[in-house]
């Protein structure tokens, strides 16, 4: 071992010492940070991937809509069917109505779907927490879990829907009942709004309460697992008539605004408690530029003796890189044992507040996800050991500056 | 080239002038020294008389402001050569605390290079030479003043350098702990045959070396 890494190693763990409390403290410090932001990130990843993951249930994969209505979905669906890649499609019609249960009257967004379709493509079996998607028909409706709670409806009660056809009919002096429909189940995706503002009924309930006819807004698309959206995208566009004025739109495209600003959100969280490490890494700075004023006459020794300045630079510039790879490694095992233990944390600390229901609630969520990417990792572990190593720099600098007559005359 | 070949150290006319305040001090004013192979030879002077001053510039760790030195014939000494040629003893030791006295002593050899089996043997065979080889694994902190110094002593003499240079080796040293150190040193000089320059204050270990010479105003005397 080359004698500037000997002699680093031990001054960070000197012999006879159990607990170095330096090389301890400053280890601690870049191990903190980079369990904060292991955590913050996995945290953040975990949001946006169930929200990820809850936009392609919710839409599908692609999405094909029209500037106005798709007069043909048959035939658009027959092409989109033959792009290489697309598994289903199902059409839907969506709007918004008022409904009205006991008096109480709320203005959901209505998602008329292709009970028989659906399914291949969004797992809405899945959401329908209470009630089932088969029970569906053209005189039943299913509604979102808050919007139900809020109405008070339950199973099997019935609901009123003016749709704003019924307002077009009354301007003609039409007079035209609302729409009775029996509630057949209840769902709950997870989001805020989705929970709280949609119902769902058969498409051809939604062709009726909108006049619509045949036409649908759109088609929604599945694609093979491992696909990339945009491509599929791409290519039934291409496979798209010119003169249906219908474009597909990946989900990552549909959403654009929103992932961006997820990313972001996840961005300058990372941005922010990076800073954590750099301070960290003047603790370390100042801790070895410490260290070489009290080891002069011993810097001027090793200079009498052979040493190069570049190899004294090196000697501090290795505990400043050991500091920050064993500090990573530190708060690798703690930022992930966080993670694991934060479901049990969460409770814990909801329990001392009593925040548990308001928890669920606003952020719908009791149990805290977690998505911890490699790229996340791999960029924190670089960051805490290169701004570690960059603490050192200036220590090393000042070492190697020292002239060993001069060091050795130091008092 | 020295005329005398068998000089391990000449030097001609050296000057060495230092800065201080507005003033400026002469500390040397034109040394001329030569050290014959295995020869020990004593510099005593006052305070401030520039014994270290000297002994920075036979070291190679400053350069004189004129004047030539030679080591060996040739007027170069690169921090490798310098590392080989010399070995240098000091008045505080200047031990490394983290480590053992084994590895203090090994340290001037782990600059140079890979340390093997061979050099830890040497480095041992040394300690027990300086009296050291029960201690060898004890840390600077746990040895005395002049425990420290035999160690001091062992770490100059690993790499059998040619000439040894003492800079006031017994300065914090009780006289009875000074006196075996400098025993010790000419011994070991005697047996390695290697020249020996010592700074001193003390007449009596002066004494002891085979030539006295003494700096007054910046020249021997």
């Amino acid at each position: 071992m080359p004698w500037y890494l000997y002699l680093a190693l031990k001054q960070l763990f000197p012999t006879g010492k159990r607990f170095p409390f330096f090389t301890a403290i400053s280890m601690l410090g870049v191990a903190l940070g980079v369990a904060l932001l292991i955590i913050s990130t996995s945290v953040m990843g975990g949001f946006g991937h169930e929200i990820r993951r809850m936009i392609v249930e919710v839409q599908g994969d692609v999405q094909v809509r029209a500037n106005g209505l798709m007069q043909d979905p048959a035939g658009l669906q027959a092409r989109i069917l033959k792009v290489p890649g697309v598994i289903a499609t199902t059409p839907f019609a969506e709007g918004v109505v008022m409904l009205q249960h006991q008096d109480k009257p709320a203005f959901p967004a209505i998602q008329g779907v292709d009970v028989n379709r659906v399914s291949r493509v969004v797992p809405l079996d899945y959401y329908v927490r209470i009630g089932s998607l088969n029970q569906l028909d053209d005189d039943s409706i299913i509604l979102s879990a808050q919007l139900a709670y809020s109405l008070g409806a339950r199973m099997g009660s019935t609901v009123e829907i003016y749709s704003p056809l019924l307002l077009e009919k009354l301007k003609n002096d039409e007079v035209m009942l609302p729409r009775s429909l029996t509630v057949a189940g209840i769902f709950e995706v997870g989001h805020q709004q989705l929970d709280s503002s949609t119902v769902i009924v058969t498409l051809r309930t939604m062709q009726d309460l909108y006049g619509l006819g045949r036409s649908v807004h759109g088609i929604n698309v599945k694609i093979q697992n491992g696909l990339d959206a945009d491509v599929a995208a791409a290519r039934i566009n291409a496979a798209l008539p010119p003169d249906s004025g219908a474009r597909a739109r990946s989900w990552i495209e549909a959403n654009e605004d929103f992932l961006f600003v997820l990313s972001l959100e996840k961005n300058m969280i990372f941005f922010l408690l990076t800073f954590i490490i750099v301070v960290a890494a003047f603790s370390v700075t100042s801790s070895l530029l410490i260290s070489v004023v009290r080891k002069t006459r011993e810097i001027g020794l090793l200079g009498a003796l052979g040493g190069k300045p570049r190899h004294v630079a090196a000697c501090f510039c290795f505990q400043g890189l050991f500091i920050g790879v064993a500090g990573t490694a530190l708060g690798l095992v703690l930022g992930f044992s966080a993670l694991w233990l934060r479901n049990d944390m969460v409770a814990f600390f909801t329990k001392l507040t009593g925040s548990q229901e308001v928890l669920a609630r606003f952020y719908q969520f009791s149990r805290l996800p977690a998505y911890t990417a490699t790229s996340d990792v791999v960029m924190i572990v670089v960051c805490s050991i290169v701004i570690s190593t960059l603490a050192g720099l200036l220590p090393a600098w000042r070492a190697a500056r020292l002239k060993p007559v001069e060091a050795l005359r130091s008092e | 080239m020295s005329d005398a070949p068998n000089n391990v150290l000449s030097a001609r006319a050296l000057t060495k002038t230092f800065l201080s305040g507005d003033g400026r001090i002469e500390v040397l004013r034109g040394v001329d020294l030569d050290v014959v192979a295995g020869e020990s030879v004593s510099v005593r002077g006052e305070s401030g008389s520039g014994k270290s001053t000297l002994l920075n510039l036979l070291a190679g760790l400053d350069a004189p402001d004129s004047g030539t030195l030679e080591w060996e014939g040739s007027r170069e000494i690169t921090t490798e050569r310098r590392a080989t040629f010399l070995g240098i003893v000091f008045q505080s030791f200047y031990l490394i605390p983290e480590v053992d006295a084994l590895q203090n002593v090994l340290m001037a050899r782990r600059i140079l290079g890979k340390v093997g089996k061979p050099e830890r043997e040497r480095a041992r065979q040394l300690l027990d030479r300086v009296g050291l080889g029960a201690r060898a694994t004890h840390l600077p902190a746990q040895l005395s003043g002049g425990e420290r110094q035999r160690v001091a002593v062992a770490r100059a003499l690993m790499n059998s350098p040619r000439l040894l240079l003492a800079d006031e080796p017994t300065g914090n040293l009780d006289e009875h702990t000074g006196d075996s150190v400098i025993e010790l040193l000419l011994n070991l000089c005697a047996e390695t045959k290697t020249a020996l320059v010592l700074v001193t204050h003390n007449a009596a270990h002066a004494k002891r070396t085979a030539r006295q010479l003494f700096l007054h105003e910046g020249r021997f005397a």
